[in-house]
């Protein structure tokens, strides 16, 4: 039970960082501030007294979901259960960064995503009861219903789970972790390296909306690989090359609006055709 | 510098408007709880109503109906980026404000902007937010923390707090300013080319990613002339993080050319990790 005081750390934070959670922070500090994993990591390592390997964690899972994306509510990952529960279990057993991507994924991908979409369907019931206390114009109603008991039960799905995985699981991974055989552990090791590259194509997946735009792709990469640079000068040259790129499309932009204004009506309404 | 409680807008009727401390409430109300009961039926629906509680209890006190309509026309379906999003709280709270002092603003005016607005501004927000500051920050975080130093964490702390309650609070401010000028504003020509522009430089953090944080190596050796060498060394000496490039090119494919989602992509890569271990080349 020497674990305890991180068990409770990493509980209570899976459920400060959340989406969901009303955290006084509001969403930027909170969703996208403490429940990102390096921030994480920071959190976890102070909590089990081992700030650095706390932090390594966090950068190793951090580069997973480094695109973590929630639109329309729906997500491909839980990103703060992974967070906490994933980092946290690390810290636990072996304090190994590529053990903790291995579990962070797990963790994200099937536990996390299931108590979400279980919150997700289930919160309905409580959203009729807000809408029944605004058509009575009762205010209090609505708080009751939207944030007080919502809060109490996410609390509840974020705390107990994630509490429960790192106070109990720590002699499991360790068993696990230390009775592999040579070859799963090497795995796990190799799928630390790999798995950086779904969030990295994920994140291409945004940025990049036009096979050329792979030029700065190939630039950024080619600065780091070849160039043997660190990302602060390189984010300096982006900016410049970004600066570039505007005064190039202001000069195009500005041309052809000249050329075709008598035309407008044709351009326009694509319909048309 | 106009006092907390003063109208900021005085009308020539005496007629009291929105206080730059109800503005601020109804804000850090929506920050707070915006998806607090969130489902997949409703979304944020009811954060923004919940948001509007101080407002109807000041505006509607002596009109129990009035403000059961409000509460009810923010009950409604509504789902957008948070952060840039706020600029539509922006300029609902100037309809709204008009409303109460019983301008003639028709409304199902909140409503339909509410909606016409959320899609758009939700795309633009998730590319801007989730797509290029979060992910740059957090990289220049992890560089900064590669031998786990504290600096990562604390680097990302400071400048995203600064730069998100910046855009948070500032679309907030500037919707309620401009009204549905706002939006031109943001969706214009010369906004659009401004994205365009920072997008290359998320593009280009995003090829630093690849060539910092994909790891993989070969444990194959190959002949070294008498001796035998490791391939990775060979292939270190031609082309750095070639491997790596290999195995992001391969999954960004995987997503955007199959569309396949990311959980299928993940479990590729897994069985590929596997089988290559298993035939001893990674």
């Amino acid at each position: 039970m020497s674990n305890l005081f991180p068990a409770l750390i990493c509980g209570l934070f899976c459920y400060l960082g959340a989406i969901e959670c009303a955290n006084p922070l509001g969403t930027t500090g909170s969703f996208y501030c403490l429940g990102r994993p390096l921030v994480a990591g920071l959190i976890v390592g102070l909590a089990f007294g081992d700030v650095t390997n706390g932090i390594l964690c966090g950068v190793a899972v951090q580069a997973v979901f480094i695109a973590n994306l929630s639109t329309g509510g729906a997500t491909n990952s839980e990103i703060t259960y992974a967070s906490y529960g994933g980092i946290g279990l690390a810290m636990a057993s072996t304090k190994d960064p590529a053990l903790a991507v291995t579990l962070a994924v797990l963790v994200g991908n099937t536990f996390g995503l299931i108590f979400y979409n279980l919150r997700m369907a289930f919160y309905s019931v409580f959203n009729n009861k807000a809408l029944e206390a605004a058509e009575k114009g009762d205010g209090k109603g609505i708080t009751t219903w939207h944030i007080v008991i919502p809060q109490i039960c996410t609390f509840l799905l974020r705390f107990v789970p994630t509490f429960a995985a790192i106070l109990l699981g720590e002699g499991l991974v360790n068993d696990l972790a230390n009775n592999a055989p040579e070859l799963i552990t090497h795995m796990i090791s190799v799928l630390g390296g790999v798995l950086p590259a779904l969030g990295i194509g994920m994140l291409m997946n945004i940025v990049i909306k036009d096979k050329f735009q792979l030029v700065f792709f190939f630039l950024g990469f080619v600065l780091l690989a070849f160039g043997g640079l660190d990302t602060i000068p390189v984010v300096f040259i982006a900016a410049a090359v970004a600066y570039l790129y505007y005064l190039a499309k202001s000069k195009t932009a500005a041309a052809p609006v000249a050329q075709t204004q008598g035309t407008d009506a044709v351009y326009e309404d694509p319909d048309l055709f | 510098m106009a006092n907390n409680d003063e109208p900021l807008v005085k009308r020539a009727d005496g007629k009291k408007g929105l206080t730059k401390h109800d503005l601020n409430q109804l804000w850090y109300r929506w920050q707070v709880g915006w998806f607090s009961s969130s489902s997949y039926e409703k979304l944020e629906s009811h954060g923004f109503a919940w948001s509007y509680i101080p407002f109807a209890e000041k505006f509607y006190k002596d009109d129990p109906e009035g403000k059961a309509r409000l509460l009810t026309r923010h009950s409604q379906f509504y789902n957008t980026e948070p952060q840039v999003g706020t600029v539509i709280n922006g300029i609902v709270a100037a309809l709204e404000e008009g409303i109460a002092l019983g301008d003639d603003i028709p409304e199902e005016m909140p409503t339909s902007v509410k909606t016409a607005l959320m899609g758009p501004l939700a795309g633009l927000g998730d590319s801007v937010i989730q797509g290029i500051i979060v992910p740059t920050l957090l990289s220049i975080g992890m560089s900064l923390s590669s031998d786990g130093s504290v600096a990562g964490p604390i680097f990302y702390i400071v400048t995203w707090l600064a730069i998100g309650m910046a855009i948070c609070y500032g679309m907030f401010r500037y919707g309620y300013k401009m009204g549905l000028g706002a939006i031109d504003n943001l969706v214009g020509e010369k906004s659009m080319r401004l994205m365009d522009a920072i997008n290359v430089l998320g593009i280009i953090v995003v090829g630093t990613l690849a060539a910092g944080k994909v790891a993989v190596s070969t444990i194959v050796q190959i002949p070294h002339g008498a001796e035998m060498g490791a391939l990775q060394d060979t292939l270190d000496g031609v082309f750095p993080g070639l491997l790596a490039l290999i195995v992001t090119m391969l999954t960004w494919w995987m997503l955007n050319k199959k569309q396949w989602s990311a959980t299928k992509v993940l479990l590729v890569l897994t069985a590929a990790v596997v089988v290559l271990c298993c035939i001893g080349f990674l």
